[in-house]
Order: structure tokens, then C-alpha cells, then sequence
């Protein structure tokens, strides 16, 4: 198996507070891992970090052995990353298939975008994926009138077709019902072995609906990585979560 | 099908070119004159609303770009104007540079003062038309990269601008050798194409103005729809989650900030000829702030809500000031204007249209669906 995206002791140090502290790990290509943590553990800094949003302090990121460390946020993108964040983000003040347009464009560069139009086949794409998150009967709606549940599936629909090699998603399904959280690991295997997944999560329900393997992070560092029921009987995750109730 | 904010749209782009072209009918030459300026300054609020509206840079110094275009031109018209060319066809030299000359300095642009050769290739004045585009567009891709490739943005961008349209003012007051200082560019030659002579006062002169007005509109509504276009208005509402679909955001500021800046260098073209003089009154800061106050009364999410705002503001400004105790008055007006714009119409008057379109579309089709046909039929 290849490895598509390799942390290796990366960290951030926030003026004297590392959030991130000397983190490592590796995802093969195609897999779907998990990413565990307590409140403020550093979950969504280390997406800041593979994305480019925050700059290391120390430590090397690489997708398929290119080196990508502080790139800006757009190359990274270009190298095959695509995120979703964790309070979700859309374009609030465009309709849902404009959104889904913006993301489906093929090359990003301005003069590039001056005329031309989508290729028939990024449109198809379009259209399957509104319908894969159920979306399809209000596309010409802006994106500013939709419920949390209904952005968090906008903004998987973008990611989608935005097609990337990498996916970070972060608590894809905060906030979400129960039957919402069910179509979302719907949507979500459906992207397994496709693409390689890195995925946040705290409801541990879905992460048994989806998850291959787990890694946990406690206090910026890596603390455990294994399969379910390896995490679920570790005792060092036991005891980091002991002042939070535990993994549930 | 259209609907009907579509054909709204595309309505009031037909009566708005007809209004404009059908305008000889009914104006005398002067007025026709002063038309001419204010659709210069639709072109203005167009500019603004590109930039402002569409890609959320609010330029308080778009008068650095007028003001780039029209000298630029008013360089090559001054040296076509007969005073310069007292001495012979082929050794123009503007009469401020002879009245300031030292005594004994040959009296030719090479050298009769340490600057004036940068006058020389003036002399063609499709020179100067160039670089009334080049000059806007270059300053606008130097000042908008070195600004948005730092992640500048906001109220940050508004300050930069605003200070550097002041201090290009000081810098081009300062050279007055060269520039005339404070009193600007006048006295000027026509603008000539093939031997014919846009004096300001012809109809011709008036309908060069008038479609150049047109063109620029439909390029920028063009502009603004194509992929491209779209992709500013997502970065507009959200930029951080644009360059996380790969987008290089500081790349698109930049090329529709110079776009806007194009726009503003050919609009001061375009009032050079119809007005015959380039001064440092262009980049003064209520200028600038003028053209913003326009494109926000007519809507600065609008191209042609802009543009409508720019002309009519400077129509009524024009018929008020006619009277003098109004005039001091008038910018009390505009100023309350603004403010009572921004309150209760924050997208202007094409907003407030745009939504009375919207809600007797609604009155309609509610009737529509009344009508015990309609509802057989669907039945
Ligand atoms: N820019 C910053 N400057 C200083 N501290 C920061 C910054 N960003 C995050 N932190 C801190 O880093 C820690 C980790 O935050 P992070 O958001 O990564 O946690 P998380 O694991 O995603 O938590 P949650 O489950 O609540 O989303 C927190 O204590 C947070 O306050
Ligand atoms: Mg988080």
C-alpha cells in the first residue's frame, strides 16, 4: 500500500501553547482513519496544519512523497486536498449549484475561467452528487437559506465534486439527528476507497459506521492508533479520557 | 425561460441605452456637453461596482486611475493644441514649459526641462491613448498584487488606496515642471480620428462617449457572468473557503482590481476629451469618495444600478446648482443621502427594484394561481 498523506512530528507552537506538539501518522491511499480527541486535544489545528490555514512550527507534511509544508492554502489544494471545516463553510450569498460550480471547476487560474464553460461531464457530476446528498429539488435556492444539516451536506457535495485525492472532514456531523447523521455515513462510505479520508468525530456510533482505523490525540501529541476495538480496550485512552466521561 | 429577474435586468439594459442614445433629441449641445461628463461618471460608478460590489475591494482611490487615464491623454491633446505648436508641427512644446523655461534653455522637449523628454513619445496621440490603459492597469496590477498577495483586505485596502491616490496628487502637483502642478492640463487640442475632430460640444463627440458607455457595460456584465465572475462573487462572500478549493484569491483581486482600474483610466480618457482638461482635482479625495457614494446610492451590487446612480446623482446635482445658495447645500444633500442609502437601502436603488420586481413577480403568479383555469388545468 502506498501512503497518500505522511505527518511526520509536526507542531505548532502558539506564542509558548503548542496545540500541536511533534504529531505523527500515516494514511494509506484509499483508507479512511479517524481522528479522536477530547475537547481542544488539537483535532482541527492539525487540519489547520495540513491545509496550510496555519503555519508549522516544526515538522514535515507530504502528500504522495511531495513535501507541502507551509504552502499556501490554494497549492496544497492543488496537490490533491480538499477539507471540509468544522463550523461549516459555503457560499452563502450564491445558489447551491453555483456553489457546487465553484467547486467543480477544473483549472483554477483566472483567465482560464473567462468564457469557458463547465465540460459536459463536470455538469453530470454536478447533478448525481446534488442528488446523492439530496439537495437536487433546491439547487437554484441560495445557499444562505439552508439548515446546518443541509450546509454540512452542501459543503460535502462541494468536496465531492471538487473530486480531491485527500479528504479532511471535520465533525461532519455535528449537530446533526440521528437520521441525518445515518444519510451522512451514507454519503461518506460512499466516498471509501475512492479517496483517502481523514475524519474527526466524536459521535462514536458513526465512527463504527465508517472507520477502518483510529487515531487518537491527546494534549497536541499522538497518543494511540489501532482498530476499534483496540482503542475501545486501550488503557492509555482510557485514562486521557477519564475527565471527559470516557469514549462512549 | 427567463425569469423575471432576468428580464428585469435585461429590460432596464434596453430602455438605458435607448435613454442614452436617443438623448441628442432633446438636448442642446450644452446639455448634450454635460450628459457626456456624467456618463463618464456611469462609467465611474461601473468601476466601483466591479470592484467594490462584485469583488468586495472597496477603493477609496479610484480617482488614481481617472486621473492616470485622462493625463496620460491630456498629455498627447496638449501637445496636438495650437499653443504648442507655435514653434512648428514638429517641435510641440506646451506653453507652461516656455513660461517656466530658464533663459537660454533650447525650447524642445528633449531638454527644456530635466523631465520633459517623457513627453516625447506624446506626440502620437494613439501613444497617448495606450498608455491611458497601460498606465491605470499596471499601476492597479503592481498596487492590488503587492496588497492582496499579503492578505490585505477590508478597511485595510480602503486606507492604502486612499492614501496612495493622495500621495500620487502631491507627487504630480509637486512636478510641476512637467505636469503643470495645481493647474493642471488645459488648453488642449481635439481628439482626432482619421481627420475627423471630437470638439466637445458635437453630437459626434457626445455619441463616442455614449457607446464607449455602452461597450463597457456589456463587457463588464459579460465579465461578471462568465466562470470567472463567479468565482470572484464566491470569493466575496467567503474567501478563505475559495482558496481551500484552490483558488489563488490573490490572483483574482488583483485582475478585477486592474480590470476596474482599465475601466477608470479609459473613463478618464473619455472626460478629457469631452471636458478638454486633466488637473489634480481628479485624485482629490471627495472625488474618490464622490464615486463611491454614487455606485452605493444606485447599488454596488449592481453594474447598472451603479451607473444609473452615478448619472442621475450628477443630473440633479446639475439642475440644483443651478440655483447658488443650493450649491453648498447640495453636498449637505448627498452626504444625508449616503447615509440614509446606507441605513435603509444597503443595495441601493437597484436593491429596492430588484426587490419591488421581486414581490409583484410573487402578487402575479399568487393571481395566477387563483384563476380557476389555471388550477383545472393542473388538476
Ligand atoms: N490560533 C490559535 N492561537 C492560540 N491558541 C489556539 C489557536 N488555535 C487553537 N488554539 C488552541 O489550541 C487548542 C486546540 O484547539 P483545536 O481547535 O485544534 O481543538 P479540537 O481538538 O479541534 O477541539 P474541538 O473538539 O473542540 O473541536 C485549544 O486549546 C485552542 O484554544
Ligand atoms: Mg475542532
Amino acid at each position: 500500500m502506498t501512503v497518500a498523506l505522511l505527518i511526520d512530528g509536526v507542531g505548532v507552537d502558539f506564542g509558548g501553547f503548542k496545540a500541536v506538539d511533534g504529531f505523527s501518522m500515516s494514511i494509506d491511499e484509499g483508507e479512511l482513519m479517524v481522528l479522536l480527541g477530547a475537547n481542544g486535544a488539537g483535532k482541527t489545528t492539525l487540519m489547520d496544519l495540513i491545509s496550510g490555514k496555519t503555519k508549522a512550527t516544526e515538522g514535515h507534511i507530504y502528500i504522495d512523497e511531495t513535501e507541502i509544508t507551509n504552502w499556501a492554502p490554494h497549492r496544497i489544494v492543488q496537490q490533491g486536498l480538499g477539507r471540509k471545516f468544522q463550523i461549516p463553510s459555503v457560499f452563502r450569498e450564491l445558489s447551491l449549484r453555483q456553489n457546487m460550480e465553484v467547486a467543480a471547476t477544473v483549472h483554477p487560474a483566472v483567465l482560464r475561467n473567462l468564457g469557458s464553460r463547465l465540460p459536459a461531464d463536470r455538469v453530470r457530476r454536478i447533478d448525481e452528487v446534488l442528488e446523492l446528498v439530496g439537495l437536487d429539488t433546491r439547487q437554484n435556492e441560495l445557499a444562505g437559506n439552508l439548515s446546518h444539516g443541509e450546509t454540512q451536506w452542501l459543503e460535502l457535495g462541494m468536496l465531492i465534486v471538487q473530486n480531491p485525492k485527500i479528504i479532511l472532514l471535520d465533525e461532519p456531523t455535528a449537530g446533526m439527528t440521528q437520521a441525518e447523521t445515518l444519510k451522512t455515513s451514507r454519503i461518506i462510505n460512499d466516498l471509501k476507497g475512492r479517496h483517502t479520508l481523514l475524519v474527526v468525530e466524536h459521535d462514536m456510533s458513526f465512527v463504527r459506521e465508517i472507520a477502518h482505523h483510529i487515531t487518537v490525540m491527546h494534549l497536541g501529541k499522538f497518543l494511540a492508533s489501532g482498530t476499534i476495538a483496540e482503542i475501545e480496550t486501550n488503557e492509555d485512552v482510557r485514562r486521557a479520557y477519564l475527565g471527559s466521561g470516557g469514549i462512549k | 425561460m427567463l425569469d423575471h429577474k432576468k428580464k428585469f435586468e435585461l429590460l432596464s439594459y434596453v430602455l438605458l441605452f435607448a435613454a442614452i442614445l436617443a438623448m441628442p433629441l432633446f438636448m442642446d449641445d450644452f446639455w448634450l456637453n454635460r450628459i457626456a461628463k456624467y456618463l463618464v461618471y456611469g462609467m465611474l460608478g461601473v468601476a466601483i461596482s466591479l470592484s467594490w460590489g462584485y469583488a468586495g475591494i472597496l477603493n477609496l482611490g479610484q480617482g488614481l486611475f481617472f486621473g492616470a487615464g485622462a493625463y496620460m491623454l491630456a498629455m498627447s491633446l496638449k501637445l496636438a493644441s495650437p499653443t504648442s505648436l507655435n514653434q512648428g508641427a514638429d517641435k510641440p512644446v506646451p506653453d507652461f514649459m516656455l513660461w517656466n523655461a530658464e533663459p537660454g534653455a533650447v525650447t524642445d522637449l528633449c531638454c527644456i526641462n530635466s523631465g520633459s523628454f517623457l513627453w516625447i513619445p506624446f506626440q502620437s496621440q494613439w501613444f497617448g491613448v495606450a498608455m491611458g490603459l497601460v498606465v491605470p492597469v499596471l499601476l492597479a496590477l503592481g498596487l492590488g498584487y503587492a496588497m492582496f498577495a499579503q492578505r490585505i483586505s477590508g478597511v485595510f485596502v480602503s486606507i492604502i488606496t486612499l492614501a496612495t491616490v493622495l500621495l500620487v496628487r502631491l507627487l504630480v502637483i509637486d512636478a510641476q515642471p512637467i505636469t503643470n502642478g495645481f493647474n493642471g492640463l488645459t488648453d488642449l487640442g481635439w481628439f482626432t480620428v482619421g481627420g475627423f475632430e471630437f470638439d466637445p460640444y458635437l453630437v459626434q463627440t457626445y455619441y463616442l462617449v455614449a457607446v464607449s458607455l455602452i461597450i463597457v457595460l456589456l463587457l463588464t456584465h459579460w465579465l461578471v457572468n462568465t466562470r470567472a465572475g463567479l468565482i470572484l462573487q464566491a470569493l466575496r462572500d467567503d474567501a478563505n473557503r475559495t482558496s481551500f478549493l484552490g483558488f489563488n484569491i490573490a490572483l483574482y483581486q488583483t485582475f478585477f482590481f486592474a480590470v476596474s482600474a482599465g475601466i477608470a483610466g479609459f473613463a478618464g480618457m473619455l472626460y478629457v476629451i469631452a471636458a478638454e482638461f486633466a488637473s489634480p482635482t481628479f485624485m482629490d479625495l471627495t472625488f474618490s469618495i464622490s464615486m463611491v457614494v454614487w455606485a452605493a446610492v444606485g447599488g454596488r451590487n449592481s453594474l447598472i444600478g451603479a451607473c444609473i446612480g452615478a448619472v442621475l446623482i450628477n443630473v440633479i446635482a446639475a439642475s440644483v446648482s443651478e440655483t447658488e445658495t443650493f450649491v453648498e447645500a447640495w453636498k449637505a444633500i448627498l452626504g444625508f443621502l449616503f447615509v440614509g442609502v446606507v441605513l435603509f437601502m444597503p443595495r441601493g436603488l437597484a436593491g429596492f427594484t430588484g426587490d419591488l420586481v421581486d414581490r409583484l413577480a410573487r402578487n402575479g403568479k399568487a393571481k395566477q394561481d387563483l384563476a380557476p383555469g389555471d388550477n383545472a388545468e393542473k388538476a
